[in-house]
């Protein structure tokens, strides 16, 4: 701020333009309800009227334009300024805004010391050890600001997290070597229907949660009560874990010829297990029999053969070995010299920088301790990954100031290295990578480096944790739809959803389609499931392929299932929190929170004895209410064609749906279809709303001012090429915060507000 | 060393665990009997309440409850009612939208929450006050619980960071301690994953783990050294983490004992309301009876919660039914919430009273408020906050009344009392005006 009011000065607006541009407009059509009696929106512009309100008043600037821009100020039934005197307000002030900052001092801003958070711990676990841990099951939650979990600041360490920490490290350290023993017998697990520890996901597909405690090999074994008739086919059935398919096999379901009073077989099966809580699942694949069986037959052992039992006996150890061990053992730790030469190596990897000997030697230590303990080679070892586990340079991504701290610099290339990694992976950086930035030719080819990363399977993380979260998808997890109203919600239903919209993103990214197909891309990713929900033919079985849409009931993120249903009540749709969602998160306008204390909507009575969209409309005949919910109620009203859980529909209760409303521009539309093509209008928006979102995700701190100059330099050369998505992650890549960082003063700053005792 | 007095130890004992190793019953075998310690503890339930059926229209002697407060009648004379508390610091003051986040922050502070997506700062909680002055007595300082995993994405509340609404307990002004929420973790963290172990191996492990935190924390001072200010808070958050686990392992070589909770390690956790919170407060009871800790805060579910509660028929979420634009079949439903909420932890208290205790129960040398951060969910406003305040705290207050304090006295008031009560006085706590008066005995 001070700065840009110094740089303000230097050049001197000069205040006849102001006065001749700004003044009259706003005086005429701002003032009357933005004053110091009347601040509607907390807004007063009086001050503003003075050349002044550029430098000091930037903040609230930024608010005006877009409002003004959009026409939605002044607002209807006001009266309206002369387009061409619109313009030039637009355009004097955003020159006025470009000359300032372009004298701004260029700031990186400085980014905190970043504590991995769940997701890249578990991922640079994976990575580093090739172990599956799943940090997300055992830490407690990372706190989240502007949206994400990934921001420096909040990312706090308390001793709750340290115990974690500790136990997580001994746990992964041993899996990894697997130098302890396991138990000498094994010991059973049966989840049966009689017991009531399995659950029914349909006729023929039974699940069950189940601990494994040790990775090794186990038993399981299936309880396949009943037998169908004698012409019957033999079925495939699968067995998943945490939704992946493990393995097949074919069972018999014609009767067995024996004499059985109740019909009953048994198969098993040898797998290897990893280690932690798992959703375990046995179902027949494409069993078309079960479906044309009546419902008091579907259990019957005469008419039918079903599953009720799963059994898991073990451990017993894998006769394969371990991906961990083939990755960490590169040579046979009884012999000398091997353990430092592995420890360098994991610790440079752990680290994410080069070791030196005494960090080293420091990790060898703990060799030593463990041996003197009477522990083995391997578990000596062990003891030292253990230790690098809990270590800061492990467990924080610290980058390093040179002596004058605050100087603006680059950051290190190794220290990009990272920044890129955790970006685009959500984990650690490769041996590729790493190597480049040790032979300081990362920068130089860094274009290369970002798009073999974007292609590489490990991207699925951005998608799934920036898109995941700036798209709310995240939230199909915590969302609890009315099991009455929508009984066909369901953990697969929720998981088709989320995948539809992670792979969509996907393809825009690795594509590098043009953004614009966020917002109305004709073709959408689908499995059977979710076409079913769509009522879109033609699409079968569990694998999710690209589909092309052939009406314009769908098209773009605001008609993927996941997104309507995170932006909807348990019992209903509300368009309300879809047009917040709309202004927030593609348009980059959240509208302010709404008062306390609003007057009463007849919630039992919506889709009985008035619409929702009637009731709405009284509601904000009220004018408080109407300056936000004119534009927020539109955008939601326009997506009223889907229901609570995204499915088309065409009315709702009683009442057909009108999904009909017009922009602030007057540009009408009657379906969502139309909606969406008068949104990308606003591509820019959306653009710097992504833009923004990104960069802060890419950073792992909130934006500043000094950050706006960054923002538009992005969105303006993304204009210029027609918004390809890639492009922005390039841009950012590329970015002055991205690539350098300023440090702190030296001097400790106290903090001062400290309770007063 | 035992000497064969016939005290009444198992008598402590009765309730959960049969086995309870206490430590502080050690004492025992000299020839007074101590006394059992005070607890201090926090139920925080979140959206206010619906004050029409929650409000008493008398004062003095508990006698008919209100219908919110109804599961708590037979053990009235357990419970005294507060009104009037506010916590002035919940309020906008100048900082506009975001009254969910602000109250739950401001709400053991005492203090204002900074507005900030990122840069969260507000004050240490009384909780952590009193963990700081007598956690070092046992295994654990304070336990900090929860029963619903925070939002996973969008905002939290108008600008304030989700750690404010995430988080009870603050150890320090930038570093809140998260509850634990799986009745698993809870019960790893109590009674030990590694009861198998033979006390050998779990010295030998515990060796291991000192001798890594020397490690780290040896590495960690040295990297201080190069980082500016802000970093160096960051690893100062750290380090003091790291110090708490190595005094919790001390502590554990002291004393070895497992303690047997009388209940085998939860699985997961419960999609039912009930359930949930009967294995955490299971948990918690074996916790403080068998002194693992004094002090702890329970956040039912979070501020601004959408949780819905088909357990008992409503679908709809918690926080938009709040915002219930007076309808009455909307008010209805978040009453059935706030009663269900007390008749969970009615259970509790009445399960607390059962366990004797010295003369009493362990209740008596209990003291838990049970409270909102918001008095009406619709209204927002943070005057007159629903709070109630369970057990004795060993033999200082009288219960079975209903207290109405000065309009507008600071909830501070009441934490000075309890921390007095503590044994850790202060002199100022937040906004604190004073002690409360009207709660202790004569």
């Amino acid at each position: 701020m001070y700065a840009i009011a110094l740089a303000l000065s230097a050049l001197a607006v000069d205040p006849a333009t102001y006065d001749r541009v700004v003044k009259p407009l706003l005086g005429k059509s701002c003032v009357p309800c933005h004053n110091e009696r009347n601040a509607s929106a907390s807004l007063n512009l009086a001050p503003f009227q003075s050349h002044t309100s550029l430098a000091q008043g930037r903040d609230e600037w930024e608010r005006i334009l877009p409002k003004i821009r959009s026409g939605e100020m002044p607002p209807k039934g006001m009266p309206r300024p002369a387009l061409q005197d619109v313009q030039a307000l637009l355009q004097y002030v955003k020159l006025e805004f470009d000359k300032a900052d372009a004298l701004v001092k260029p700031d990186p801003g400085r980014v905190t010391a970043r504590r991995l958070n769940r997701n890249e711990y578990s991922n640079t676990v994976r990575d580093l050890l090739a172990v599956d841990f799943r940090a997300d099951r055992d830490f407690p939650t990372d706190d989240s600001g502007h949206g994400f979990d990934n921001i420096a600041d909040v990312l706090t360490m308390s001793p709750i997290l340290m115990e974690k920490y500790i136990r997580g490290a001994e746990r992964i350290s041993a899996r990894a070597i697997g130098a302890d023993p396991l138990p000498k017998k094994p010991m059973e697990a049966e989840y049966h229907s009689k017991d009531k520890n399995i659950q029914r996901v349909d006729r023929s597909t039974i699940e069950a949660s189940h601990r494994v405690e040790w990775d090794a090999e186990y038993l399981i074994r299936i309880g396949l009560p009943g037998e169908r008739s004698a012409d019957s086919p033999p079925v495939k059935m699968g067995f998943w874990m945490d939704g992946k398919l493990l393995h097949t096999m074919s069972v018999e379901t014609k009767p067995s010829k024996l004499v059985y009073f109740n019909p009953y077989s048994e198969e098993e099966f040898r797998l290897v297990l990893p280690e932690g809580d798992h959703v375990f699942r046995a179902g027949f694949i494409d069993d078309p029999f079960v479906k044309t069986l009546p419902d008091k037959e579907a259990y019957s052992d005469k008419k039918n053969k079903f599953l009720n039992m799963i059994k898991f006996l073990g451990p017993f150890p894998a006769k394969v070995e371990k991906a961990s061990r083939k990755k960490i053992l590169t040579c046979e730790p009884a012999v000398a010299g091997c353990t430092e030469k592995i420890l360098t190596g994991l610790a440079r990897r752990a680290y994410r920088r080069p070791v030196n000997k005494a960090e080293v030697a420091s990790l060898l230590r703990f060799v030593d301790v463990a041996r003197k303990e009477g522990q083995n080679p391997e578990q000596s070892l062990q003891l030292a990954i253990q230790a690098m586990l809990v270590s800061p340079h492990f467990l924080f991504r610290i980058e390093r100031d040179p002596t004058d701290r605050a100087k603006v610099h680059p950051v290190t290339e190794v220290e990009l290295a990272s920044r890129l990694s955790y970006f685009l992976w959500t984990s650690m950086p490769d041996d590729e990578l790493l190597g480049l930035a040790e032979a300081g030719k990362l920068r130089a080819g860094l274009d290369a480096q970002v798009k073999r990363m974007l292609a590489d399977p490990r991207s699925a993380a951005f998608a799934a944790n920036f898109a995941g979260q700036w798209l709310e998808t995240r939230n199909l997890d915590s969302v609890k739809p009315d099991p009455v109203k929508f009984a066909v919600w369901g953990p697969e239903l929720r998981e088709a959803m989320r995948s539809e919209t992670n792979l969509f993103f996907e393809h825009i990214l690795r594509e590098n389609r043009p953004m614009a197909e966020f917002l109305d891309g004709p073709y959408t990713f689908l499995n059977e499931r979710l076409a079913k929900h769509y009522g879109i033919e033609g699409v079968t079985g569990p694998d999710f392929r690209k589909v092309e849409l052939t009406t314009n009931q769908r098209g773009g993120i605001l008609s993927h299932a996941s997104v309507l249903t995170v932006s909807s009540y348990p019992t209903r749709t509300s368009s309300v929190i879809r047009g917040k969602y709309i202004l927030q998160n593609v348009l980059g306008v959240p509208p302010p929170p709404p008062p306390p204390d609003v007057p009463p909507l007849n919630e039992e009575s919506v889709g009985t004895t008035a619409s929702l969209r009637k009731q709405m409309e009284a509601h904000r005949s009220n004018p408080t209410c109407a300056s936000c919910h004119n534009r927020m109620d539109t955008l939601g009203f326009g997506l009223e064609n889907y229901d609570a859980i995204g499915r088309w529909r065409d009315v709702d209760g009683k009442f057909p749906i009108d999904v009909s409303g017009a922009f602030p521009n007057g540009k009408s539309f009657d379906t969502p279809a139309k909606m969406r093509e008068l949104l990308k209008d606003d591509l820019p928006e959306f653009a710097r709303c992504l833009t923004e979102k990104m960069l802060t995700f890419a950073l792992g701190r909130g934006l500043e001012k000094y950050d706006r100059k960054t923002v538009e330099s992005i969105t303006s050369k993304l204009a210029s090429q027609g918004y390809p998505f890639q492009s922005m992650v390039f841009e950012i890549a590329h970015s002055l915060p991205f690539q350098s960082r300023r440090g702190e003063a030296s001097l400790p700053v106290q903090k001062q507000e400290t309770a007063k005792k | 060393m035992m000497t064969r007095t016939a005290l009444p130890r198992r008598t402590f004992l009765r309730g959960l665990g049969a086995a309870v190793a206490l430590p502080w019953l050690e004492s025992m075998t000299s020839a007074a009997v101590p006394k059992p310690p005070v607890r201090m503890g926090f139920v925080y339930v979140p959206n206010g309440m619906d004050v029409r059926n929650w409000n008493l229209d008398y004062e003095g002697k508990l006698g008919q409850l209100s219908r919110i407060m109804k599961p708590l009648e037979p053990l009235r004379d357990e419970v005294t009612v507060l009104s009037n508390l506010t916590h002035n610091n919940g309020r906008a003051l100048l900082d506009g939208a975001g009254d969910h986040g602000r109250c739950c922050g401001s709400y053991l502070t005492g203090i204002q929450p900074k507005k900030s997506a990122t840069d969260i700062h507000v004050g240490i909680s009384c909780d952590q006050i009193v963990a700081n002055a007598i956690g070092n007595q046992t295994r654990f300082p304070s336990l900090e619980l929860g029963m619903e995993d925070s939002r996973q994405a969008g905002d939290c509340d108008s600008g304030y960071s989700c750690a404010y609404t995430n988080n009870l307990a603050w150890r320090g002004e930038t570093q809140p301690l998260p509850p634990v929420l799986d009745p698993r973790a809870m019960f790893e963290r109590l009674f030990g994953v590694d009861a198998g172990l033979s006390s050998e191996d779990r010295a030998r492990r515990n060796r291991f783990r000192k001798s890594i935190l020397d490690f780290v924390s040896d590495d960690t001072r040295k990297l201080q050294q190069d980082l500016g200010p802000t970093d160096r808070r960051k690893l100062d958050e750290y380090l003091s983490s790291i110090r708490e686990i190595e005094r919790q392992l001390e502590r554990a070589e002291k004393d070895n004992a497992q303690i047997n909770p009388g209940m085998s390690q939860p699985y997961g956790v419960p999609a039912d309301f009930a359930e949930h919170f009967k294995l955490m407060t299971d948990m918690l009871t074996v916790a403080l009876q068998s002194d693992m800790s004094r002090v702890f805060t329970f956040l039912v579910t979070r501020e601004g919660t959408s949780r819905s509660y088909r357990e008992i028929g409503i679908a709809d979420g918690h926080h938009p039914l709040t915002h219930h634009r007076n309808d009455p079949a909307l008010m209805e439903k978040v009453s059935q919430i706030n009663t269900y909420h007390v008749q969970q932890f009615a259970g509790w208290v009445e399960k607390l009273k059962s366990i004797k205790e010295g003369d009493g129960s362990l209740l008596d040398n209990c003291m838990i408020v049970y409270g909102a951060g918001l008095n009406d969910g619709n209204r927002h406003n943070h005057e007159d906050l629903p709070t109630l305040l369970v057990g004795r705290g060993g033999n200082a207050f009288k219960p079975g009344r209903r207290i109405v304090s000065r309009r507008e006295t600071p909830m501070s008031n009441l934490f000075l009392t309890m921390m007095d009560r503590m044994n850790v006085p202060v002199e100022n706590f937040g906004d604190s005006t004073g002690r409360l008066s009207g709660l202790n005995l004569g």
